[in-house]
């Protein structure tokens, strides 16, 4: 009974939502999960969307149509993803924007796929859901592997040749840590002299840093979450040691400067994706603008600003060819060549996959900020 | 050599928050036969009291920097010990009668009661203490660079656990607790309130936890409400390796943890470092069932 009732109001957002709809309004699907477990990225790529929609109707949408959005929530989860999917088929959306999690975009593709419509993912990095051969599927979000790449990149530009890589166990730093060993054995820019992991949550980190100071490296590269970070960049600092340690996106987080204090902090480097506010161009600053005047406060996630980026590309390849999937397909494959969106530029490769150096740079300076360096 | 040396200086200085936290287990072991195992969240309550403690009296800058960790340990002590109290009162005393079944159960209830207590009043986040509290050069020993907080840490817990010593073998207190331990219905027909004894053992117990705490918070930097879990299951097991029930085998049962586990993370691997850890703890029962200073105790577990 509970079910029905709340398929039936899942059922009817959709009306609801697009009542103001007009026969020759443009309809964009967006597969968010604005309930569950993820349900902050998911309400703040809503907002995302609901205000780039808007700014764009009120300058004339696209061509004269408006735009109008049709959003299905997948809970998060998978299996509600293939239903919510399922009924933005029944819409005849040509095209939909999602979602968070790479599970939950991956019960959604093949749905997508057979109804033919075009898919751009959000917050999805997993390296299998661009590797299936759908010709309609492209993701915002870069891939995982993306991130060993372009960690590999930074060391050798930074000028360490002796590298410790030290994770944390977890899939995800064990996976970025495995990717970035794979390509320096490959490019043998460098040497790995140390390769091993500490176990998450604890309070001292002084027996593996004295283990990797044995090791003499020139930088560590630690794969994990930022407690650890700080406190590996604390109890560093303690064993009067300078050796630098870089990070990954894992560590993008300010408590990071709480936990090590702002003197060894400072020149903590690590790679993540742009902030829109770290990012100066006047298509940020309008965005931001906007954002802080409808919200009151700035997005905090890369992933729902992915969603951003997705509906710009949208809505220029449907301002050059139309709502016809294969030709926005086509466009976006083909065409569309760094357009300047939220995170930086965007073009993708013949797999769907974002292509050009989303990763950025940052270093903690002198008062515990995170500078983004020049590229 | 000089890496081993700093591996057993890093060893004995996490060894030493391990055997504070083991005296807590194993004091309470010997006197109720009842594993506390909310005794590790009083160690991480311990720690919240000296940060609350340290903001709120604005004792940075104000009080001599080597005089700042004795005013936290013995106020969060304290604090914690009335907790120590009304956990016995609330969730020990009751059961003490039932079976021992039931007083697991409940000792479980109250962790996961105070594991969530913490995160609604001071918020799931980590917390750190503040970085240059302390801010001493490092001390020079047989040629290694050793930071002077770890040994700092180290000594105030070995004094810690002199003064127990001492009081548990040279006062008329302690030696009712040795009574209470030995034989209750003995102790209490010799005149000794057992009640009152069981009770101040629930006070030093989390004391010397919460001083755990409190060192831990300023000298390693971070806490969390849930690390409680983690060490208390550390300090359990060096409360066994030690031997259950025997206050000096908690301390070199700690300590022998802590350099075991340096060494095996300095040697072997970080990430098999708990493993074998827990590994020395299966070979050590295996050849010493009652731990390594285990009591003659056919009738303990």
């Amino acid at each position: 009974m509970i079910r029905k009732t709340l398929y039936a109001a899942l059922a009817s957002l959709p009306l609801v939502y697009g009542s103001a709809a007009m026969a020759e309004d443009i309809k964009i699907g967006l597969l968010a999960g604005v309930t569950g477990s993820y349900a902050s990225e998911g309400q703040d790529t809503k907002r995302i969307i609901d205000l780039l929609a808007e700014n764009l109707n009120a300058k004339g949408g696209i061509n004269g149509n408006k735009i109008q959005i049709v959003l299905e929530d997948d809970g998060s989860s998978p299996a509600t993803a293939a239903t919510a999917a399922t009924r933005l088929a029944a819409a005849k959306v040509p095209a939909v924007i999602g979602t968070y999690g790479s599970a939950v975009t991956e019960a959604s593709q093949d749905i997508f796929d057979e109804a033919g419509i075009v898919q751009i993912g959000t917050g999805s990095t997993s390296i299998r859901l661009t590797e299936k051969g759908y010709e309609r599927f492209f993701r915002t979000a870069p891939r995982d592997d993306e991130q060993g790449r372009v960690a590999e990149e930074s060391l050798n530009k930074l000028g360490f040749k002796k590298i410790a890589i030290l994770h944390d166990s977890t899939a995800y730093a064990k996976g970025l840590a495995d990717e970035i060993k794979t390509r320096i054995d490959e490019n043998k820019r460098g040497e790995i002299v140390f390769f091993d992991a500490l176990v998450p949550g604890e309070s001292d980190y002084s027996v593996v840093l004295t283990k990797i100071r044995a090791a003499n490296p020139d930088a560590i590269f630690f794969t994990g979450y930022y407690p650890e970070v700080g406190l590996l960049l604390r109890q560093k600092k303690e064993l009067g040691w300078n050796v630098p340690i870089i990070g990954g996106d894992a560590s993008n987080h300010a408590d990071l400067i709480t936990i090590a204090g702002k003197d060894a902090a400072k020149g903590y480097r690590f790679i993540s994706p742009p902030l829109p506010t770290d990012l100066d161009t006047p298509l940020t600053k309008e965005f931001l603008d906007s954002y802080k005047a409808k919200y009151g406060s700035y997005p905090g996630s890369i992933w729902s600003v992915a969603s951003g980026d997705a509906f710009i590309v949208l809505t220029e390849a449907i301002k050059a060819k139309g709502t016809d999937p294969e030709a926005i397909a086509a466009y976006l494959h083909n065409d569309l060549k760094d357009v300047q969106g939220l995170s930086g530029k965007i073009s993708f490769n013949e797999k769907g996959d974002r292509v050009g150096d989303l990763y950025r740079l940052y270093e903690v300076d002198g008062d515990g900020k995170f500078v983004i360096q020049p590229e | 050599m000089d890496i081993f040396l700093t591996q057993l200086s890093n060893g004995l200085a996490i060894g030493s928050i391990y055997a504070l936290i083991a005296l807590g287990y194993t004091m309470v072991y010997g006197i109720l036969r009842l594993i506390n195992f909310a005794h590790g969240d009083l160690f991480t309550i311990g720690a919240y009291f000296g940060l609350t403690i340290l903001t709120t009296f604005a004792l940075q800058g104000n009080v001599s920097p080597l005089i700042i960790p004795w005013i936290l340990i013995i106020m969060a002590a304290a604090g914690v010990a009335v907790i120590g109290f009304l956990l016995e009162r609330v969730a020990y005393r009751p059961l003490r009668n039932a079976n021992r079944l039931a007083a697991v159960v409940s000792a479980f209830g109250a962790s996961i009661f105070f594991a969530n207590a913490l995160k609604l009043i001071y918020s799931p986040n980590r917390q750190s203490y503040p970085v240059d509290i302390l801010d001493l050069p490092n001390i020079p020993i047989f040629g290694v660079d050793v930071p002077s907080k770890r040994i700092i840490m180290f000594a105030t817990a070995v004094l810690l656990m002199s003064m127990l010593y001492w009081y548990i073998n040279h006062t008329r207190t302690g030696t009712a607790i040795r009574a209470v331990a030995i034989d209750q219905g003995a102790a209490r027909l010799m005149g000794i309130n057992v009640n009152r004894i069981i009770a101040f053992v629930f006070m030093i117990g989390p004391a010397l936890g919460a001083a755990a705490g409190v060192l831990l918070g300023l000298f390693y930097g971070q806490i969390h409400p849930e690390m409680g879990f983690a060490f208390g299951l550390k300090a359990f097991v060096a409360a066994i390796i030690g031997g259950i029930g025997n206050i000096p085998g908690a301390m070199l049962g700690g300590l022998l943890l802590g350099v075991v586990e340096a060494i095996a993370g300095g040697y072997i691997s970080g990430s098999w470092k708990d493993a074998i850890a827990f590994g020395a703890l299966i070979i050590i029962l295996i050849f010493r069932p009652t731990g390594i200073l285990g009591e003659r105790v056919a009738d303990k577990i």
